[in-house]
């Protein structure tokens, strides 16, 4: 009898660990969350030097970007002086693109999002889906590393069922300070596809913030992407009225 | 005529009704194998020249690469020298110079990723069936800068009619953004949906000066004079293009690698109609066998006598063989001549399958079908009925070999 009391309530024991969300997987999407935040700030103006590279050649622009919480960017292309003018809005899951040489909006169908943006590293859903990753993946931290004397926690992402994203898996590393050090995607046999780095830790706008964001396809080394914070500041707000069709079209200096 | 001939001719007409429906049998599967051989060539030849003249052509040259991963940047830099090479080769009918590149397109208010085409308006003419194709509108001609063609389905998808807008944005050569804004000239249905659904033609020029591609092209595409002459002109353009530029070399490809797809197609379709072949040959030659074992049944107390009066089982053998070759001969040339006569009519007058056009516009064939005849199709098929009734006769003629004159006198 006695042994078998102890039964239950090992098994009811166990019962509650497993039902209950765990404080450890909790903590995760806990982390992810104000990490992101952190980056996008509450509203922020920033301008930031492209350079995609290949092994045979090599391309710069200088990109204007706003962005509003989560869900809101709007990007403009300053440099070179053939593509001056270039805007993309993009709201949610949704994204427009503006040409002046047409002065046309085009709102990228469902189809183009898995392209490449501007022929960056960059789709177009890592740009319109950057929240995806607090929506649709569940967050679960599964080792911790030290870089420079601070405490990394490694975080595996896995997509939640059902959820629209083209991802087996994320795996993020995230500094005890929130900033994000790398984010690694897998396709759905979890093979590496690409991977972003962060260098370059320094104040930008008032806060620590990486300078360098490196995106690598994951078996080619010469082949990648890199956004250089130029100017970085961020804000309480910003007007409604920037991120419109009208304000996209409109010209900028 | 040697005596052995002559008996094994009576005794084909012995039984005559026997032998005109196992001659009717031959010669009905030589002339179905015949019919079938010729349409199946017939529409292989029709798949492969309507493939290769809307989309690839029958050879191509490109930079290398270009043809696994088409990136904007693998150009043939020269076209021009290219087409100084090709002019001096024999037995080219035409060729022409393509950009390609993978854009968003937008009417007023729709967009979809397409495949913009820039095409030489005179040159694509000789080499593509495009310019027949155009269902409404027309063909771009030399003096057009801002027009194009599009495929039927993509219009349908964009909601565009003839001079709508149309919105083109990609990248270009120098990964510049590319824009440009054109008219709608002409609306084709190809019959191949894939290629309806996502291209867009515009003229060269434009492509060119839209995407910064300078003088450079993607693809040069040849037609050859016919198909069998491809090979001979792949080889010829092979050896010229290795002397030129080595900075940006350039390869020769033809229509099977660049229509993987459709090389295994036919060979998938090949080898479903040689199991039917098979299995109708396989069906005569059991009537054949089940003719002849018969015949025995039947004369087993002849051959009895046959052999009493000292006949060779060796000769009795030679007489059924005869026989059977004589009838399978006779089935067989009826067969040919009468396959011929149809084949030829069909190849003349064409065989309408529009009721089957659903299932076919997926490989590039619309409309009529023309069965082609030749020495292969008209003489593979009945060749191998004739093997395989000569070896079904064989058996019957071998077993008078076992026969014992007085055993046999006796049978009934």
């Amino acid at each position: 009898m006695m042994n078998k009391g102890i039964w239950i309530s090992l098994v009811a024991f166990f019962w509650v660990s497993i039902s209950s969300p765990s404080p450890l997987a909790l903590s995760a999407n806990q982390l992810v969350e104000d990490s992101f935040n952190y980056v996008r700030g509450k509203a922020s103006v920033s301008t930031v030097m492209m350079t995609i590279h290949r092994p045979e050649w090599q391309r710069e622009m200088t990109i204007r970007a706003w962005t509003r919480g989560q869900k809101e960017s709007l990007f403009y292309i300053d440099a070179p002086p053939k593509d001056h003018g270039n805007g993309t809005l993009k709201k949610g899951r949704e994204m427009w693109i503006y040409n002046p040489k047409v002065n046309r909006v085009i709102k990228v169908p469902p189809s183009m999002m898995s392209q490449s943006w501007m022929g960056s590293d960059f789709s177009n859903n890592d740009l319109s889906k950057s929240d995806s990753l607090l929506t649709d993946y569940t967050h679960s931290i599964i080792g911790t590393e030290t870089h420079d004397g601070q405490n990394v926690y490694v975080i595996k992402s896995m997509p939640k069922p059902d959820a629209p994203v083209i991802w087996g898996m994320q795996k993020l590393k995230i500094r005890e300070d929130l900033i994000w050090l790398s984010q690694e995607f897998f396709d759905e046999e979890l093979q590496p596809v690409k991977v972003m780095t962060t260098l370059e830790i320094q104040m930008l706008g008032g806060r620590l913030f990486p300078k360098v964001w490196r995106m690598r396809k994951a078996e080619e080394k010469d082949k990648y992407t890199q956004l250089n914070y130029k100017s970085l500041m961020f804000k309480p707000g910003l007007p409604d009225s920037l991120f419109t069709l009208a304000n996209l079209r409109k010209p900028r200096r | 005529m040697s005596i052995d001939v002559k008996m094994a001719w009576r005794n084909i007409w012995r039984n005559p009704r026997r032998t005109v429906l196992t001659i009717c049998a031959i010669a009905f599967s030589s002339l179905l194998l015949v019919f079938m051989l010729s349409f199946q060539f017939g529409s292989y030849e029709t798949m492969i020249n309507t493939s290769v003249k809307i989309q690839t052509g029958h050879l191509q040259v490109q930079a290398e690469g270009y043809q696994d991963k088409k990136t904007i940047r693998l150009v043939v830099p020269n076209p021009a020298a290219v087409g100084e090479i090709l002019e001096r080769i024999p037995h080219i009918q035409a060729f022409t110079f393509r950009g390609q590149a993978f854009s968003l397109v937008s009417s007023k208010d729709r967009t979809y990723g397409a495949l913009v085409t820039g095409i030489d308006p005179i040159r694509e003419i000789q080499v593509s069936r495009l310019k027949k194709l155009i269902r409404k509108g027309s063909f771009l001609s030399e003096s057009d800068n801002n027009q194009a063609l599009v495929g039927k389905l993509l219009a349908r998808n964009l909601r565009l009619e003839l001079g709508d807008e149309l919105t083109l944005l990609g990248q270009g050569r120098d990964g510049s953004i590319a824009a440009t804004v054109v008219n709608v000239k002409g609306i084709y249905s190809s019959g191949i949906d894939e290629f309806d659904r996502s291209a867009i033609q515009i003229p060269l020029k434009l492509f060119q000066n839209v995407y910064t591609m300078d003088e450079a092209v993607h693809e040069v595409v040849i037609i050859g004079e016919s198909l069998s002459d491809i090979a001979e002109i792949k080889r010829s353009i092979e050896l010229k293009l290795s002397k030129l530029d080595p900075q940006m070399p350039l390869r020769i490809l033809d229509w099977e690698q660049l229509m993987p797809g459709l090389r295994q197609g036919i060979e998938m379709d090949l080898v479903s109609g040689m199991i039917f072949y098979f299995l109708l040959i396989l069906v005569v030659a059991f009537s054949i066998l089940n003719t002849f074992l018969m015949a025995i049944f039947e004369r087993t107390r002849e051959f009895g006598v046959l052999m009493a009066i000292g006949t060779a089982p060796a000769r009795l053998t030679k007489v059924l063989l005869i026989e059977s070759v004589t009838m399978t001969m006779i089935g067989i040339f009826i067969g040919i001549l009468m396959g011929c006569m149809i084949t030829l009519y069909f190849q003349t007058i064409g065989i309408d399958i529009s009721g089957a056009s659903e299932l076919l516009s997926q490989f590039g064939i619309s409309g009529r079908m023309h069965p082609k005849l030749s020495v292969l199709s008209a003489v593979s098929g009945p060749l191998a009925v004739f093997i395989i009734t000569f070896f079904a006769a064989l058996y019957p003629a071998l077993k008078v070999r076992r026969m014992r004159p007085v055993e046999a006198m006796r049978a009934v």
